[in-house]
């Protein structure tokens, strides 16, 4: 087989998952949370997927990300053992890179790999804001290799169509009278993808 | 207000009438400066960014540009301090700022039914100006604003806050040390009832009433992610998440003349936020606790121990300082460790 070939192959499945990812964030769109949606991968199978869920837990910290890592932690059937490492061999796909807290959270737990749809100008943990996945030095934990450009234009869509509209639970709710939906997207330079 | 029982632990203060001012040197803690106050005098030393700017050839065709711009979506918090319009006093031209230029290098799209010339880019002040003089020279790069700085600058302590900080700081270590007895890392977090001094006895009625604290349980739970910080802002949310009608205790909320029914409050989520309240912590927070904190809107952080390979407020990065995040707190270290170097944790311990 042709080398690009098994690279065409291997990115349809990256692409797969990240549409799983997307589910979950239509899920938490409907639920009137930020939409952000993930599914952890382990041995070519999902063992956990998640959404946020900051605003029904009254909890700013209960990102998509942070509650399939407690969901795995908590199943004694993906975690029979105490390991230092327990996500050493699985991959996170998450609808936006994750941000700085998140980012640390996958490099104590010793994640595998991490890709994600859209960058997170704010908060971004994978290099937007600071680079925690990798060029931040840690004197322990391994870096991680962090990917972007999967399902990007839908990730960055799901957002604009939950901030268009009032978000009646941020702090202090701006007035979104004068917004309009835009749906043209323009690339990121140095992203790794284009779709 | 001044009966902290501060006999329980290493850190006391001498007692005195607790509206007294103690000046910075005499706190039994440092503050992190959070914001550099730049020299920016002269021309040579203002830093600028680089926005996208167009110019009017008709001055009437302001009002029109100002009110698309609203709705363009070119709006940017990191223009807030240069006025959108300049007339300039040289040519008197009328310029338009548009946006500032990102990573994409293509100009942004403008209206097609204003016949404009092409947008070019600026080099433009990256901040408001801090002094009349500063304000002048930068408003010569483009109009600035003249803000004299009120935020970031470090709040007075008076006798009986540094009473009630030493008290947080007794139960932090207190705290600590009940974990170590449990075979825990002895790494605590505490989020006291705020001091109310008489000045603001008005808004500490509106604020928590009663304390948190959390230890370290990463190793009883198996789960490296069980972070002092985040098990005590988990006690605070699932304290609210249990019962509606605390919502609003936990913000300093000034009272308001509309009536709020509960519903609304709950709706507006502050009450999930730590706002207007003090963290003490035996450990510089990580990298993730110190951005989960970021996250909950804390006011400030205090903690007795850097953590320099690890920690998120000092240490291996300092989060309120980075450019873009949406919140700042205030950042305090103990000076002295109190005879607690049994608390003491590897370097490369997240806390």
């Amino acid at each position: 087989m042709a080398a690009h070939d098994s690279e065409d192959i291997e990115a349809s499945v990256h692409l797969s998952w990240m549409r799983r990812a997307m589910q979950m964030a239509e899920e938490a769109l409907a639920a009137q949370e930020v939409p952000v949606g993930c599914v952890f991968v382990r041995g070519g199978r999902a063992i956990a997927e998640a959404r946020n869920r900051t605003n029904e837990l009254r909890n700013a910290t209960r990102h998509a990300e942070l509650e399939a890592i407690d969901y795995i932690l908590s199943n004694k059937d993906l975690t029979p053992e105490v390991t230092e490492y327990p996500l050493s061999d699985t991959t996170l796909y998450v609808t936006v890179e994750p941000c700085i807290m998140c980012s640390s959270a996958l490099r104590q737990m010793g994640i595998k790999e991490v890709f994600f749809g859209c960058e997170n100008d704010r908060f971004g943990g994978c290099g937007s804001v600071l680079g925690v996945n990798e060029s931040l030095p840690h004197p322990k934990h391994p870096a991680y290799k962090a990917t972007s450009g999967y399902c990007r234009e839908e990730a960055i869509l799901i957002l604009r169509r939950f901030y268009i509209t009032e978000n009646s639970n941020a702090p202090m709710p701006k007035s979104k009278t004068n917004r309009v939906l835009k749906t043209e997207i323009k690339p990121r330079k140095g992203s790794h993808l284009s779709s | 207000v001044d009966n902290q029982n501060q006999d329980s632990g290493p850190f006391s203060f001498p007692n005195g009438d607790p509206n007294d001012i103690i000046p910075d040197a005499d706190l039994p803690f440092t503050r992190l400066k959070l914001i550099e106050d730049p020299e920016e005098e002269t021309l040579e030393s203002v830093h600028t960014i680089k926005a996208w700017v167009v110019d009017l050839p008709d001055p009437k065709q302001t009002i029109a540009m100002l009110k698309w711009l609203r709705t363009s979506g070119l709006d940017d918090p990191s223009l807030a301090h240069l006025k959108r319009v300049r007339k300039s006093p040289v040519t008197s031209t009328t310029s338009l700022l548009l946006s500032r230029v990102t990573s994409l290098s293509e100009p942004p799209v403008l209206p097609a039914d204003v016949p404009l010339p092409a947008p070019y880019t600026l080099a433009v002040p990256k901040t408001a100006a801090l002094t009349l003089s500063s304000c002048k020279v930068k408003s010569t790069l483009w109009p600035t604003m003249y803000a004299p700085r009120r935020k970031g600058e470090l709040e007075e302590w008076e006798r009986g806050r540094v009473r009630w900080a030493c008290a947080a700081m007794n139960a932090v270590v207190a705290t600590a040390r009940e974990a170590a007895l449990k075979g825990e890392l002895p790494i605590a977090a505490h989020v006291p009832v705020p001091y109310a001094s008489s000045k603001d006895q008005a808004a500490a009625d509106h604020s928590l009433t009663r304390e948190f604290t959390a230890h370290d349980t990463r190793t009883s739970l198996a789960h490296p992610l069980k972070h002092a910080v985040i098990n005590v802002i988990r006690a605070v949310g699932d304290y609210r998440a249990a019962s509606p009608s605390r919502a609003s205790e936990l913000t300093n909320q000034p009272p308001t003349t509309e009536i709020q029914t509960e519903t609304d409050k709950t709706r507006n989520g502050t009450h999930y936020l730590l706002t207007s309240l003090t963290l003490f912590t035996t450990h510089e927070p990580c990298i993730m606790c110190s951005m989960a904190l970021l996250h909950s809107r804390v006011k400030e952080v205090v903690y007795l121990y850097a953590m320099e390979k690890t920690g998120g407020c000092g240490g291996v990065a300092c989060l309120p300082r980075l450019e873009g995040v949406n919140h700042r707190f205030g950042i305090a270290r103990w000076r002295s460790g109190g005879g607690c170097e049994d608390l003491r944790v590897a370097e490369d311990v997240d806390a």
